[in-house]
């Protein structure tokens, strides 16, 4: 097969699925959200989901456009290592909920920097809000990416056309959805994701000669033989334990700051709900990944195997030209329904998120007498602006879409994530130390990232880079040290106790925790602090030795 | 006090195991092998299987007890209450 114009042949047939994928998200839209009257009603939908719908819906927000489009790209290009590095990113639901979405939950918290405010102040919530909008950003800009790749194979159109058709329609549903009409259309839309994902890969590993066809998730060892005698390095692992390690600090540190993903934790109608729409994100999830492990598998194998040719340029359109190539039209006209649904309900969590950040989070800090109504309307224009400035990125988007969603993750993993972790779990924290620990972390790993200085790198492998694996290995525990070491210093100084509010920091402690007392034992260990210091140390250490890639 | 030192354990713990199950690639990494598993190799299917059902596994687990603690801060906030009244009575 050759290289060629991957595109639909009948265009109006994915035209007529998409339009009917997007009145049936207005229809629920208008039949769940009647109208958003307040900031809380936009963001977090009145916090009365059910845990079946809410877990549906956290996993909708979680399987981005990625998912369809980015990550077989990126199998086609790293094999195992990529798979392995993916598996990590179910931890994300779990880990916020246990370690700090209960408690945000019992503040009444809408946002994580909603809880940096109360717990750091005013100064460090509007760093911490202005580095999550950048998150927010290039975690859209990557979804993005992926509705121009989607809109150009669609229509055979420039990509430069699709993105600015393609984002302008989702950005525009966006805005006028909200919440409470996004929930419901997130849990209808990761139904979609499993269903244009998993039966068109079966058709796809039925075309290619596999006898596990009818559960493609799992059921491909069958051609694994010839894939070894094709390409016997495809199971390799073909990096350092080091490697493996970084994925910890970047990506899984890194998913406990996504704005985006803690929201969807807000919106469980109790803790016991919450709890249990984990339970469901995780088994669904865990479906959905595996089966974008088994459509890499096959892509490779199909190129390894049968003749399929894709240039490095096309490698995001994996999914779509397996589509094309072993299904019939119609099968890849649901299946780009799917990938539009799968970048619809990530980009409303990212874009709500950062209506919340700037609405919430820096204008309503800084002019606490706005009115509920100027407020509401500044949350849908910074939806708007939100999306239009990720379109505008995406107008020279790097090679990989993932590469700028991964290092989104670092970003969060930096700037915001240990404000929130050792904030709900230290007393001591403080607003020196969490402005220093944003600031100095976040700066740190935007030098080292490769897309500032391209010269200051930490590996020299350009996707380990870009993705921000060594820029986070270094800077999150960079970020933790500065964080404890720098409030312990400050709480014992004198002069700027007057500048410190302990005793509210410590009943907002207890508070979130359940407590109705307060007792000096609780969240107070200096032996937890003093290991954690010596242990990022290590960690900060070793990502400054050679990577040997 | 039991309350209290319970929630800490069990997030250390479970924020332990999960970070271990989601990550089976790392340990992989470090311990090589050969072997086969359901036709497939043991250190691509393990760290799948594992990121599926055992981090599904550990969610119910950690709900439960998450849950469960959540009831005795509860039944100790009460007990406080009680004795704040008895005191005051």
């Amino acid at each position: 097969m050759e290289n060629q114009n991957w595109q639909l042949e009948n265009p109006w047939m994915g035209l007529g699925v998409i339009l009917a994928t997007f009145l049936l998200f207005y229809i629920v839209g208008f039949v769940s959200n009647r109208k958003s009257t307040s900031a809380r009603e936009l963001y977090v939908g009145g916090s009365n989901t059910g845990s079946f719908v809410n877990g549906l819906a956290m996993s909708a927000t979680y399987m981005s456009l990625a998912t369809f489009l980015g990550i077989t790209a990126l199998i086609l290009r790293l094999q195992v290592p990529f798979i392995m590095l993916w598996i990590s990113l179910i931890l994300a639901i779990p880990l916020i909920t246990i370690i700090y979405g209960t408690s945000l939950r019992r503040m009444g918290a809408f946002s994580p920097t909603h809880f940096i405010r109360d717990r750091y102040g005013k100064t460090a919530s509007i760093i911490a809000a202005l580095f999550m909008i950048l998150v927010s950003i290039m975690y859209a800009l990557g979804q993005m990416i992926g509705i121009a790749v989607t809109f150009e194979t669609l229509l055979g159109i420039p990509y430069l056309t699709g993105l600015i058709v393609g984002g302008l329609i989702i950005v525009g549903y966006i805005t006028v959805g909200g919440m409470a009409g996004a929930t419901n259309n997130a849990a209808i839309q990761m139904v979609i994701i499993a269903l244009m994902f998993i039966v068109p890969l079966g058709a796809i590993m039925k075309a290619v000669g596999g006898t596990g066809w009818y559960f493609p998730p799992l059921l491909y060892a069958d051609m694994v033989p010839a894939m070894l005698e094709s390409l016997p390095t495809f199971f390799d692992y073909q990096f350092s334990p080091k490697w493996y390690f970084s994925i910890i600090p970047s990506l899984t540190i890194g998913a406990l700051g996504l704005p985006h993903l803690a929201m969807r934790v807000y919106t469980a109608s109790n803790l016991k709900s919450a709890r249990a729409a984990m339970v469901w994100f995780a088994f669904i999830l865990g479906l959905v990944f595996s089966a974008t492990y088994a459509m890499g598998f096959v892509g490779v194998y199909a190129t390894a195997t049968q003749g399929l040719v894709i240039s490095p340029e096309d490698a995001d359109k994996l999914t779509i030209i397996l589509n094309l190539v072993y299904n019939p039209d119609w099968v890849t006209a649901l299946v780009i329904a799917g990938a539009i649904s799968a970048g619809v309900s990530t980009l409303s969590g990212n874009l709500l998120a950062i209506g919340a950040l700037l609405s919430q989070d820096i204008v309503a800090t800084l002019k606490p007498n706005i009115s509920q109504r100027l407020n509401l309307r500044l949350g849908f224009v910074a939806i708007f602006l939100g999306g239009v400035v990720s379109i505008l990125l995406a107008i020279q988007p790097p090679a990989f879409l993932v590469v700028s969603i991964l290092w989104a993750f670092g970003l969060a993993g930096v700037t915001n994530a240990p404000l929130i972790i050792v904030g709900v779990w230290w007393k001591e924290a403080n607003k020196f130390g969490a402005i220093a620990a944003s600031v100095l972390g976040g700066i740190l790993y935007i030098v080292v990232s490769p897309f500032v200085f391209p010269s200051i790198v930490l590996t020299g492998h350009a996707v380990t880079d870009g993705m921000g694996l060594s820029g986070a290995m270094l800077a999150v525990p960079v970020s933790f040290i500065l964080l404890i070491v720098v409030s312990f210093i400050t709480n014992r100084m004198p002069s700027l106790a007057s500048k410190l509010t302990k005793q509210s920091d410590i009943e907002l402690i207890e508070r979130i925790h359940g407590w109705k007392d307060i007792k000096a034992y609780r969240y107070n260990s200096k032996l937890g602090a003093g290991i954690t210091v010596v242990l990022s140390a290590v960690i900060a250490v070793w990502a400054l030795m050679p990577w040997g890639m | 006090m039991e309350a209290y030192k319970k929630e800490v354990r069990f997030t250390i713990l479970m924020t332990v195991a999960f970070i271990l199950v989601g990550n089976v690639g790392l340990i992989f990494s470090i311990f090589p092998t050969d072997a086969v598993f359901l036709g497939y190799p043991l250190k691509y299917i393990l760290p799948i299987l594992m990121g599926w059902f055992g981090v599904f596994l550990l969610t119910i687990i950690a709900g439960a007890i998450g849950n469960r603690i959540d009831d005795e801060i509860e039944a100790e906030n009460v007990l406080l209450e009680n004795s704040r009244d008895t005191e005051e009575v």
